[in-house]
């Protein structure tokens, strides 16, 4: 099988990985989070050229940012998925940066970091302001314990519009 | 010396057979646009024009939902234009908000912030209703219940404190101080 003959390619250069195939010309690698550059500069030279994606997921029930990295590869017509963890405190929520090997990384990781609060060490454009207005920076709107109703209420002061609770529905 | 509003009703003729729009596009409601300005609904027909500046500009489209930050530049488009001025907003968002009820970064009520002269329901609208709207909006140029640009500069106070209120005091000239220096550099550079 194509996709099992590229995953073990890279698992005997990096043992610390997990790789399994979720199906056709889907690949999924589980990486600890010190090691995430040697892992991509790794499928870098396995032929994994683009970097399409990265996303966050917030697990606030494990303490945990499940940060996936998409790659594609256009020479094996195969898309991975580098799955790594962090914590989710914000001070503790950092993650060494992609952004010399992967250069598209940069808009991600300010992306990440403007919606969850992930800072990338290296990466010097992270203070910049990116997308958010500068109301809403240090918020990190997109984190599951954001109290986004009492932000709407207390920002556009639609105070008499929602109930609190969505029984009642007062529009 | 010619006292000119006894021409206001032509004047307000003419006004509503050669509406220029501003190709500000917010939102979804983007794409509604290009069939509307093309062959199957040809807008050209009403004498309605994608404008390139709003400095020339009679009618403003808003097209979708406003965010904050394009509610800034919505507001300076709006003070660019020459006086009669009409708004158009498109769909629920910016009436009530629509399906962005709750999110942190959609406003919810837009003539708080802008005078609106009429309001197209639905989500999104189909250009068909688009078209009904520009028939009203020139019907009411023709009877002259159009005043939105009027009632900006009687209420500027009630606007004012609505969009400070919003983005704090003094937001046009942080904005110019943070995006002029840039549009500077941006320059020497090429």
């Amino acid at each position: 099988m194509r996709e099992q003959a590229i995953i073990d390619g890279i698992l005997t250069e990096a043992p610390y990985a997990e790789g399994k195939v979720r199906r056709e010309r889907r690949v999924e690698f589980k990486v600890p989070a010190d090691r995430i550059r040697d892992f991509l500069k790794l499928l870098r030279e396995k032929g994994f050229e683009l970097m399409l994606q990265i996303t966050v997921v917030d697990w606030p029930k494990d303490g945990e940012y499940e940060l996936v990295y998409q790659m594609w590869s256009i020479e094996h017509r195969t898309h991975a998925m580098v799955r790594t963890r962090i914590p989710r405190e914000l001070d503790k929520a950092r993650m060494p940066t992609v952004r010399d090997i992967y250069p598209v990384a940069e808009t991600y990781e300010r992306d990440a970091h403007d919606f969850f609060g992930v800072y990338f060490e290296g990466n010097e454009k992270m203070e910049m302001p990116w997308i958010l207005d500068d109301t809403e920076q240090g918020l990190f709107p997109y984190r599951k314990d954001f109290d986004m109703l009492a932000y709407v209420k207390k920002k556009y002061m639609i105070l008499d519009r929602f109930d609190e609770n969505k029984d009642n529905y007062v529009i | 010396m010619v006292d000119w509003r006894l021409f206001e009703p032509l004047f307000d003729f003419a006004r509503r057979k050669s509406l220029w729009i501003v190709a500000f596009c917010t939102g979804c409601g983007g794409i509604e646009m290009p069939p509307l300005m093309t062959s199957r609904y040809d807008l050209e027909r009403f004498g309605m024009m994608p404008n390139p500046a709003p400095r020339m500009a009679d009618l403003f489209l808003i097209t979708g939902y406003v965010t904050p930050k394009t509610l800034k530049r919505i507001i300076i488009t709006y003070e660019m234009q020459p006086d009669p001025k009409y708004v158009m907003a498109h769909g629920s968002c910016p009436l009530n908000g629509g399906i962005y009820w709750d999110a942190y970064n959609a406003i919810k009520h837009l003539d708080r912030y802008l005078p609106v002269d009429v309001i197209i329901a639905g989500c999104m609208p189909r250009p068909e209703a688009v078209m009904d709207g520009i028939n009203k909006i020139m019907e009411m140029i023709e009877n002259g219940t159009a005043d939105g640009w009027k009632r900006y500069k009687e209420n500027y106070e009630y606007y004012k404190k609505n969009q400070d209120e919003l983005f704090g005091e003094g937001w046009r000239e942080r904005e110019a101080r943070r995006w002029i220096p840039w549009l500077m550099n941006r320059k020497k550079e090429e």
